[in-house]
């Protein structure tokens, strides 16, 4: 286990601020800061980075999403680098997140002592990037109108959409990608192709398991909870929430929500009292002690979910359950086929890109046989 | 920095003044008080709701708010931000009302209210000093904050912030001393952040003022609204170029140095000085 942390941050006015360190007694100067500083941007290095630095033995955490902090843990002499690297960046992950979010609340001794970690985003959240960002979701409309498309000519689409000349396509490009819903190759000698392999679907769940874990637990809290979802999906009166209704209009309201249910599963903290919520009805301090996060975190991030109709109180049983499940998933985009057969036909896509677009989807959606 | 507080004054239930702290020399002090004293029985007959609300008085902007028995007064340049200023005021008033409230109103002497204050109403200006290896980058850092200079040359590793000693315009000032060594330049970008003014140091040879026009591209591309001053140092080598002459070259206004020299410590701070007011006047421009 690390002997030692400190959380650094590049303060623009006032330079390297030791923001939290343990224990308090671990001294620092400047110099040692600026090389551990140094040594993640001369690589743009992210995630971890193991550095002798003026006789002490640092691994350093940086994250992109996080500009000017480092995590660093202080080795003992003995102490192997590799065996605790995992562990080591998911403690950073969560130190960092919560030094955004709850600084006031980062106990790094508790950390460290528990092994508390942030695991990486998963598959789910990182599909939630792409509603999260705008200019993502516009280019995978777009990509489900195409089907394929070379990378140039939707960047030229995108100039037109959003009204400038000076976009970014990689960083529109980078959710799709990362989240596996697009592939990017070099064919032929014509640049770049997109192609769109996955397509994602956003909504509002009725939480079918955590109604049937209560329903074991307490028959009779189970049926009030039960009731509460029902209200939420289907009210005596109105319409009740609806995933499925046509999205001609952009400021739509169920756009506005998946975008506010992205916001949720993107965000760390907040996902991770939703995975607990998922589980079953909890009590506070129960998500408190599963996710290794501060009480007063926990309490608000339940706050901000009873504000969005995700989850709400039973007060008479003391517990919190998901009222709504937001989840994300992914299907086989089979509806871009015949676009892709018209294209080949009119000889707007060559004969091996459109090969290399089926092999790219039976290697994502086919089954292996034997 | 978005702004520099002129004063600030706190008036209590009578309109008396209770504290008041004025951060650049006024020659109407007196007028200003009577000002201040009528403009709190006019706060007194609205409805402020909490709020902090301001109005323009020649070059001034005078934001006031009202807390229970409490006036408080903020003087600072029209040109200001006032949402910052707006914001600190209300930190003032937190501050107040919780440690300071009961010690006015039973008349008592308010102690550390003076320092409290300074933490809100002080400013910081960032001070880049940027150059490449050798040219005196350092020596300069040393010669602003009158410090002796160190026997052996010690390469700067990264970035070296300190303060200058002396605050300027109401403003502590952040020197950011950036290595100038090829490996660290990586950083440059990064490290001129939000600075206002931006220092080249340059030793006045051909060779070095040459290569340093890069350093003001990377600087009016990375901090387009900073302040930028060339610095022709080391004009005490046969081979220094003048510094109107390094001015032309890197077509910014250049000044000469010879930081080894402690008589230039005073120019160089009426310099920084004066980048730090154009740039205000700038703003209101």
């Amino acid at each position: 286990m690390p002997e030692a942390i400190f959380v650094v941050h590049l303060d623009d006015y006032q330079g390297f601020v030791v923001e939290k360190r343990y224990p308090s007694t671990l001294s620092l100067n400047e110099k040692a800061l600026n090389l551990v500083y140094y040594e993640h941007e001369k690589e743009k290095a992210t995630n971890l980075k193991f550095s002798d630095i003026e006789g002490m033995r640092v691994v350093s955490f940086a994250e992109r999403t996080h500009p000017g902090w480092v995590v660093c843990f202080v080795l003992g002499a003995d102490e192997d680098y590799e065996t605790e690297d995992n562990n080591m960046a998911g403690m950073a992950r969560l130190i960092l997140e919560l030094m955004s979010e709850v600084p006031d609340a980062v106990n790094l001794r508790e950390i460290l002592g528990n092994e508390s970690v942030l695991n990486e985003p998963n598959e789910e959240q990182k599909m939630a990037d792409i509603f999260f960002t705008p200019s993502s979701a516009l280019l995978l409309e777009r990509l489900e109108i195409e089907g394929v498309e070379k990378a140039a000519k939707l960047s030229i689409w995108l100039q037109t959409q959003l009204q400038t000349d000076t976009i970014e396509l990689h960083e529109i490009v980078e959710p799709l990608m990362q989240s596996g819903v697009i592939k990017v190759e070099l064919l032929g000698k014509t640049g770049e192709t997109v192609f769109l392999v996955k397509d994602i679907f956003g909504y509002r769940a009725p939480p079918v398991k955590s109604i049937m874990k209560a329903m074991e637990a307490d028959p009779e809290m189970g049926k009030k909870y039960k009731q509460l979802v029902s209200s939420f999906f289907s009210p005596p009166t109105g319409k009740g929430y609806n995933p499925t209704l046509p999205l001609d209009d952009p400021n739509s309201p169920l756009l506005e929500d998946r975008e506010k249910m992205s916001r949720l599963l993107s965000k760390s903290l907040p996902y991770m009292v939703l995975e607990c919520l998922r589980e079953g009805p909890q009590e506070i301090g129960n998500i408190a002690q599963k996710t290794a996060l501060p009480l007063e975190t926990v309490q608000s991030i339940l706050w901000s979910f009873e504000s969005d109709r995700v989850a709400a109180q039973l007060d008479e049983y003391g517990i919190w359950v998901l009222v709504s499940d937001p989840v994300i998933e992914s299907f086989m985009p089979e509806f871009i086929l015949p676009a892709i057969s018209k294209k080949l036909a009119d000889k707007e896509l060559a004969p091996e890109t459109a090969i290399r677009h089926l092999e790219l989807l039976i290697e994502e959606w086919g089954e292996i046989c034997d | 920095m978005k702004f520099v507080i002129r004063g600030v004054y706190i008036l209590g239930q009578q309109s008396e003044m209770i504290f008041s702290k004025e951060y650049a020399k006024s020659e109407h002090k007196d007028s200003l008080i009577e000002f201040l004293v009528n403009l709190t029985q006019f706060i007194k007959a609205v409805e402020l709701d909490g709020n902090v609300e301001s109005m323009g008085v020649s070059s001034w902007r005078i934001f006031y708010s009202l807390e229970d028995a409490f006036t408080f007064v903020f003087i600072a340049d029209k040109a200001d931000d006032s949402a910052q200023i707006k914001g600190k005021i209300s930190d003032l008033i937190v501050k107040f009302m919780k440690d300071y409230a009961p010690l006015a109103i039973a008349n008592q002497p308010l102690e550390g209210l003076d320092a409290i204050v300074d933490e809100v109403a002080v400013t910081l200006v960032k001070v880049a000093i940027l150059g490449f290896a050798g040219v005196g980058k350092t020596t300069t850092l040393h010669l602003l904050r009158g410090e002796t200079l160190p026997l052996v040359h010690d390469p700067t590793i990264g970035v070296s912030i300190k303060k200058l000693p002396t605050e300027v315009e109401n403003a502590n000032i952040v020197l950011w001393d950036l290595a100038g060594q090829s490996r660290f330049s990586i950083l440059w970008a990064k490290m001129i952040a939000n600075a206002q003014v931006v220092v080249i140091v340059t030793d006045s040879t051909l060779e070095n003022v040459l290569r340093s026009k890069k350093l003001v591209t990377l600087v009016s591309e990375e901090v387009p609204n900073a302040r930028v001053i060339g610095i022709a140092n080391k004009q005490d080598l046969p081979t220094a170029l003048t510094p109107e002459r390094v001015g032309q070259i890197l077509s910014i206004p250049t000044y000469e140095l010879v930081a080894i020299d402690i008589s230039y410590r005073e120019r160089l701070i009426q310099i920084i000085r004066k980048s730090i007011l154009e740039g205000k006047a700038d703003k209101v421009t």
